[in-house]
Order: structure tokens, then sequence, then C-alpha cells
């Protein structure tokens, strides 16, 4: 059997930042693994070691940069990886769905995986959508959201929990090949051991440009265009209360009981 | 020369951090109030392959290099003095001379638990009445037919009434100086005559506990000698090569602790209408701290590198060790005084960076001791 787990190098944005036109300076942004890729690469793992013959294969779309990122996925446990990039890319402005679909389905479509995994969303540019579309474009069953996973290898059922809004949870039998995306919390991501990262480095990234992908440059042209880039207002409206514990009890009481809180 | 860390010593030190950020920061303080040893720490350090990275693969231990070791003892420091020091004892002290110095059968019994983590390692060198002139020692070993007898009393030995086994220095040959003294594995749960006597109560580091033992005829097997008879001094210094960078780094990981929390607060702390980070004095503060946890790190890393390259480090690592252990104190003592009140409370952790960093010019070698071994090294 083998396992897909698709993971993204996201951006986080320091404290105090600047944008530059519509995207925010480079010098504010720092580079780490998606928060929720972490949970899949651990969901990929944990079924690697409790069914024989799983092969764990990482996929990311990024520059050379991300091999940082995809490298911890090796550390945890990942067999080996593959990275997408390409100079088109590079030029590209955005990746937006639609493309993201187009490479991931080239890449599925090489490795004939068994079941896909992906994060829910992508903490920086937040879409959410990836996964799913990329279930359609390839002909994959798929569950999104998913926060609980039994594997019937032998008879290729994915049982999942999923979590809807407003707390209702939904469990359904995915037919694989399938591709789930994965929440958090659904296991409980391990630290990488050093002797994984030390093993890590000797393991193969496989990097493939559109042209071993069978892609033309256009798969990174968008219909989306981003056209404005701001910060929101912030109505901020805190009160600080000091004083012993009694006084600020006293008080915050009486801001509850002038809010029409407890009368 | 290159002075990027290589991408899995970055990879380690990432991953360490977080482990230290989310696993020890949290109790840091607490394990101090409580002088507790946090063996559920150690034993996740252990599932992590930390407890031997400069040890042998073939003996359990990760088959890293100096530089790692000292990176992760850094990030250690940089969250709990008392963790960091339990652990470079544990390697530099109680477990490198295994790896060093043992026979294949030795490795087997005595090196892989503690390269693996299973165990905690310890090494008694000090006595009540020997500590900077450490060769003048009383611990006796004498030779009775295939065992030998053990009998003196040792001071201030770290990890030892939580330890596997400890390597205790012993004279064998009264008459022999430096070449008289010897190196015995000492097993403390099931060799009879082990006892630890005292479990000091100290201005810092409490969590790392800090023993006085005694040996009252404690009989080994002649095996337990480690090395060759007459060899426990040359063991002791090339001992010491590797402990003082661990110590260099840890100061390191200290100075860093103590400059990130005064930074942070700096920035967030307003009086007279702004963050006190804007006022010279404080500003110039920070800098200050920078300038000095980035000298020690060199020191360190330039150390550490040499030791991987096989060259002698008596000379970088004393230097290392005097240079960062300083910077420890006056920053962690800086950062108190950037942080104010606050920083006198134990509810931040500065205090706490200024508690341990002193140890760390006491430790193996004083700061005194580091300017005389510097000193014979320049042909002073
Ligand atoms: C928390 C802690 C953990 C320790 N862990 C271990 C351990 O695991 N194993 C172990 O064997 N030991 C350990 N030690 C012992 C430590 O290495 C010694 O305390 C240290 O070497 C100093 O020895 P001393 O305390 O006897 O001081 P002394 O040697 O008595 O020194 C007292 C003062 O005199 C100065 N002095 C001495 N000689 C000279 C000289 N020739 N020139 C100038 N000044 C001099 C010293 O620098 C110092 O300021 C530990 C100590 C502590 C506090």
């Amino acid at each position: 059997m083998k396992v897909l787990v698709t993971v993204k190098e996201v951006a986080a944005v320091e404290d105090e930042f600047e944008i530059d036109g519509t995207a925010i300076d480079e010098a504010y942004l720092e580079y780490d693994l998606n928060e929720w890729d972490d949970y899949a690469i651990e969901e990929g793992v944990q079924i690697s070691e409790s069914e024989d013959d799983v092969e764990v294969v990482s996929v990311t779309i990024g520059p050379e940069r991300s091999e940082e990122t995809i490298r911890m996925a090796l550390a945890k446990g990942a067999d080996r990886a593959v990275r997408v990039w390409d100079d088109s890319l590079e030029d590209a402005e955005m990746l937006d769905v639609e493309a993201k679909t187009n490479l991931l389905a080239a890449v599925v479509e090489e490795e004939e995986p068994d079941l896909v995994l992906s994060g829910v969303q992508a903490d920086d540019d937040g879409f959410g959508a990836t996964g799913v579309s990329l279930a359609d474009e390839v002909g994959f069953e798929w569950a999104a959201v998913v926060n609980d996973l039994e594997l019937d290898v032998e008879g290729g059922v994915a049982s999942v929990r999923r979590e809807l809004e407003g707390g209702v949870e939904e469990l359904t039998d995915v037919d694989l090949p399938a591709v789930l995306t994965i929440q958090t919390g659904i296991n409980e991501p391990r630290y990488a051991s050093l002797r994984g990262i030390r093993q890590a480095q000797r393991k193969e990234i496989k990097p493939m440009t559109l042209d071993d992908l069978g892609l033309s440059a256009d798969v990174a042209e968008s219909d989306l265009e981003i056209v404005d880039m701001y910060e929101p207002e912030t109505e901020s409206d805190a009160t600080l209360f000091e004083g012993s514990p009694d006084e600020t009890a006293g008080q915050l009481a009486e801001v509850l009981r002038d809010g029409g809180v407890g009368q | 020369m290159d002075f990027d860390l290589p991408t899995e010593h970055q990879m380690i030190q990432e991953e360490v951090r977080r482990f230290c950020d989310e696993e020890i920061e949290p109790i840091a303080q607490d394990i101090e109030d409580e002088h507790r040893f946090p063996q559920e720490i150690f034993d996740q350090l252990a599932d992590l392959d930390v407890m031997g990275v400069p040890i042998d693969e073939e003996y359990g231990g990760l088959g890293g290099d100096t530089l790692m070791y000292a990176v992760v003892a850094e990030e250690l420091g940089r969250v709990s003095g008392s963790v960091a020091l339990s652990y470079v004892a544990h390697t530099s002290l109680g477990t490198k001379p295994l790896d060093l110095f043992g026979t294949p059968k030795q490795k087997e019994e005595w090196l892989e638990p503690l390269a693996s983590g299973e165990g905690m390692g310890a090494w008694a060198l000090t006595e009540p009445g020997s500590g900077s002139d450490a060769s003048d020692m009383d611990t006796m070993a004498v030779k009775d037919g295939d065992e030998y007898v053990l009998n003196g009393t040792k001071q201030f030995i770290t990890n030892a009434n939580v330890a596997n086994s400890v390597l205790v220095k012993a004279v064998t040959d009264p008459g022999a100086g430096y070449d008289g003294i010897s190196t015995f594995i000492v097993d403390p749960e099931n060799d009879d005559g082990f006892e630890v006597s005292t479990v000091w109560d100290k201005m810092g580091l409490n969590a790392s506990p800090t023993c006085e033992i005694q040996l009252d005829d404690v009989r080994v097997p002649e095996d337990r000698l480690l090395g060759e008879e007459g060899e426990g001094w040359k063991q002791t210094m090339k001992t010491l090569d590797g402990g003082r960078i661990s110590i260099a780094a840890i100061s390191t990981g200290l100075a860093q602790g103590a400059y990130e929390a005064a930074k942070t607060y700096s920035k967030e702390r307003e009086q007279f209408g702004k963050p006190i980070s804007k006022f010279d004095a404080i500003r110039d503060k920070i800098v200050h701290m920078e300038r000095q946890v980035e000298r020690a790190r060199l020191l360190t890393h330039k150390s550490a590198w040499q030791y991987d390259q096989g060259e002698s480090v008596t000379k970088s690592s004393s230097l290392a060790k005097l240079d960062a252990s300083e910077a420890a104190r006056k920053v962690a003592e800086e950062a108190v005084q950037v942080l104010g009140g606050y920083g006198y409370t134990e509810d931040f952790s500065p205090q706490r960076f200024m508690r341990d960093a002193k140890l760390m010019e006491i430790g193996e070698g004083t700061s005194e001791i580091q300017h005389l071994v510097i000193g014979r090294e320049l042909g002073l």
C-alpha cells in the first residue's frame, strides 16, 4: 500500500510587518511546515507502523528552500519525497487551487497511491480546497476535515469521522483510493528523533519539473488576481483591572452588570 | 570557512528547541522549587536519541559530532540549567570516557544503557579535600586478589543518586603522582559499600542532584578498571577537554535564554509612555547581551569544531568555557535588571538563569583554573 502525504511550507508573519504591494514584505516572513500537514504526516507514519508493506511518500510544491520542510517529514518517518518546482512556477505571482490541483494530480498519476492525506487547509493562503479539488480531478473518493481514521486495508475502506459545523460529527466509510483532508487533533504529532533527522539526510527528495510531469507552463496561469492586501482596522476594547483579587473581581462584576449580564 | 551549521545540525537544533519550549520550559521553575530531578524529561530525551549524541552508534549512541552535541547542550541550557547540567555530566563525564577507553565487553555492559538513555551516567573526581588540585586525592583502590577495594569520599558528584554507573577516580599507586590514578566503574545499586551521604541544596540548579558519596570497602571485580592502571589522570584531561566545551555550550544557552527574556520584555514594558527598549540605557544593555552571547557561541563552536578535527582543544575549550560562563553570569544579571522588580521574582526566568550561570564559573575547573590553563598554553 502506498500513502501520499501532501505537505506545504507556509509563511508565518512576525508580530510587526510591512506590506509591499499585494504581498507581505519577505523580510518579515519565516517559513515552517503547515500545522495541519504535521498531523497528516503523523497519520501516514502511524499507518506504516501498524500495517505491513506501507510506503509513505511525501510531496510538496515549492522552491529549494522548502526541502528543509519536507525533510522534517522524512525525519518523522516518511520513506521518500517528491518536490515539484519549475522556473515558470517561480515566476507565477500565486499558485491557486487549480494550479496546485493540476500539479498534484500529475504526481498522483505518477505515484498511484492508494491513499492521499492532505491538511485541511494551509496556514498562510488558507484556500482550504486543494485536497478535495485534487480528489475530484483524479477521480478518487474523498472526505474532508477528518479527525479520526480507521483503515481496513484488505477491504480497501477508510472509516472516518468528520468534524461538521456546530460540534456535529459524522461517520463515513470511504472506498479507496481516496483523498482525506486531515484535521488537527486527529493524533499527536511526534517530535522527530535525532536518529530520524540523521537518516532523513540520506533519504531521497526527487525534484520534478513541469516537463517531468508532462505539464506545460500555463498550469500556473490563474483566473484569480490579488487586488489588494491590507491590515483590517482592529477595534480593541480591552479593560485592564488593577488591584487585589477582591477589587478586580468587583470591577469585573460591575462591567458585567453594566453590560447586562447576570441581572 | 563556513559559519553556517550543517543542515542536519540545524534540523536537530530546531526540533530540540521545539521540545525544550514545549516540554521543559513550562516546568523549568517548578522542578527548581521542588528540588526534583525530572526523570520523565530524561525518558523523553532518551526516546529522541538525545542521551548519546557524541557516542558510537555501535553501542546505542547517535554517532554525532561534538558540534552537534554542543548545539543540543545549548538548547537545553536555554530553558533549564539543571536539565542541561545533568545532561552534560551524563554525556561528557559519565558516558564518553566509556566510549573512549572501555573494552568491547565494558561498552556492552556499561556504555549501552547510558548511550541509549536507559540509565544516567556520573563521574566522581572531586573530593572534600581536593577540588582545583584534583589529582591530590585521598580515595584509594587496593588490589585484593581479582578485586579492587575502594575507600574514600567524593564531593559534588552530579547525578550520583540517579546514576546507573559512576566513574570513580582513585589512587592505585600512592607514590606515582599523576601516574598513580585509575578509573573504576562503580554500580551504585549493586555494589555494597556505596552510599550517597548528602544531596546538596544549592543557590541554583536544584533539579540537578549534586551529591556527596561514601565508598566504604566497595569491592569491584578487576574488569571494572577503565583502561589501564595509572591512566586515570590522562583520561581525566581528555574528558575535561570535551567537558569544558559542554559547559561553554550550556553557558551560551543560559545567556541566550536570559537575553531573549530581557529583549522580549523590553519591547513590551512601557514606562514614561514608551517601551523601555527605546531608552538608550536599556537598548545598550540588550545590545551588549547580544554581543556577549554571540562571542560565547563562536568560541564554543570553534572549539567543538577543532575537537571534531582531532586537534588539541586544551586552549580553545578553556577559552570558550571561561568566556561563555562569564557571559552567562553577566547577561543573566543584566536581564534581571532589565525586568526591574519582576526580574527579582520567581515568576520570570532571569533570576533562574542568574543562579544557574554562577556554577558555570566553578564546575569543571574554576575561572581561576582556566586562566592557569590558558596561561600555561601561552607559555607564561
Ligand atoms: C553543582 C556542582 C556540580 C559538580 N559536579 C561535579 C561532578 O559531577 N564531578 C566532579 O568530580 N566534580 C563536580 N563538581 C566539583 C567542581 O568541579 C569543583 O567544585 C571545582 O573544581 C572547584 O573545586 P573546589 O570546590 O574544591 O574549590 P577549591 O579548589 O577549593 O577552590 C576555591 C577557590 O580557590 C581558587 N583556587 C584554587 N586553586 C587555585 C590556584 N592554583 N590559583 C588560583 N586560584 C585557585 C578557586 O578558583 C576558587 O575560587 C561539581 C560542583 C558543583 C558545585
